[in-house]
């Protein structure tokens, strides 16, 4: 059975920032139990940069999304940094960190939650 | 006649029997002819003398993999550096292009935050060989 990028990629990034102090998803969960690491696939999502068909080879694209409580800017403004700080730190080899986009403050359920996104590339090839 | 286009998906590239498809992202196989042009009273007139080609491939780095292309290229400059590898670029199928190139030293490094790449422009010797089928 081939390989899949959930496998390949998703999973064993996940696990890569399972270290990290936050709850970390491989996927968009239905609910953020903050403070939160989730992957995230960015636009575009798959780039095809090298020769060649006859393997499945792309650049992924994806964003980090990083969530914090928002409940008070400079106590919530200090977590989202110190949260960046060690999830960039054990992001494994072969990824290529690009940006951090500003942080922003989005209400998901009753709760406000204070994000930022960390955009990262890798690339993936398909094996048996 | 129906439009005809070929991308590079349809390219393979092989040099010296290993496959380079997973790590380039671009090859061309260019040439750059010697024309001497003369002036004469009854104007220009123009002489095919020589032909130099290359084989220009864009990469993305592979130091420290295993089976690396990148080593490959570093130990045959390091070690026979006058020695030809044998190369083999598909166009698409049906089309297909032999040379012979000498080994290039890959660049190290790169800039942050990207891929570390590497372009290399590898010296053909003689003409390259087509099969069209």
């Amino acid at each position: 059975m081939p390989s899949t990028i959930l496998s390949a990629v998703r999973t064993p990034l996940a696990t890569a920032l399972s270290g990290v102090a936050a709850n970390v998803f491989s996927y968009v969960p239905e609910q953020i139990p903050a403070p939160a690491v989730v992957v995230v696939p960015d636009s575009p999502y798959m780039e095809f940069e090298t020769i060649g068909k006859s393997t499945f080879r792309c650049k992924l694209n994806y964003t980090i999304t990083c969530c914090v409580a928002y409940n008070s800017n400079p106590a919530s403004l200090d977590n989202i940094e110190q949260l960046i700080t060690s999830v960039v730190a054990v992001i494994p080899a072969g990824y290529d960190v690009q940006v951090v986009d500003r942080p922003t403050v989005t209400q998901v359920g009753a709760s406000n939650l204070l994000v930022a996104d960390i955009r990262v590339s890798t690339w993936y090839t398909q094996t048996a | 006649m129906a439009t005809t286009v070929i991308t590079g998906r349809d390219l393979t590239l092989t040099i010296a029997t290993t496959a380079y498809d997973a790590q380039t992202t671009s090859v061309t196989l260019v040439n750059s002819p010697t024309i001497d042009v003369y002036q004469t009273l009854d104007g220009k007139a123009y002489k095919h003398t020589d032909d130099q080609w290359t084989l220009n491939v864009e990469l993305l780095a592979d130091w420290g993999a295993v089976s690396s292309l990148f080593e490959a290229m570093w130990s045959a400059a390091d070690s026979a550096p006058n020695t030809t590898l044998a190369v083999s670029l598909t166009a698409v199928t049906g089309a297909v292009f032999t040379c012979n190139v000498l080994p290039v030293f890959p660049t190290i490094g790169g800039a942050a935050p990207g891929a570390q790449t590497d372009t290399w422009a590898l010296t053909v010797v003689g003409t390259p060989a087509d099969t069209f089928s």
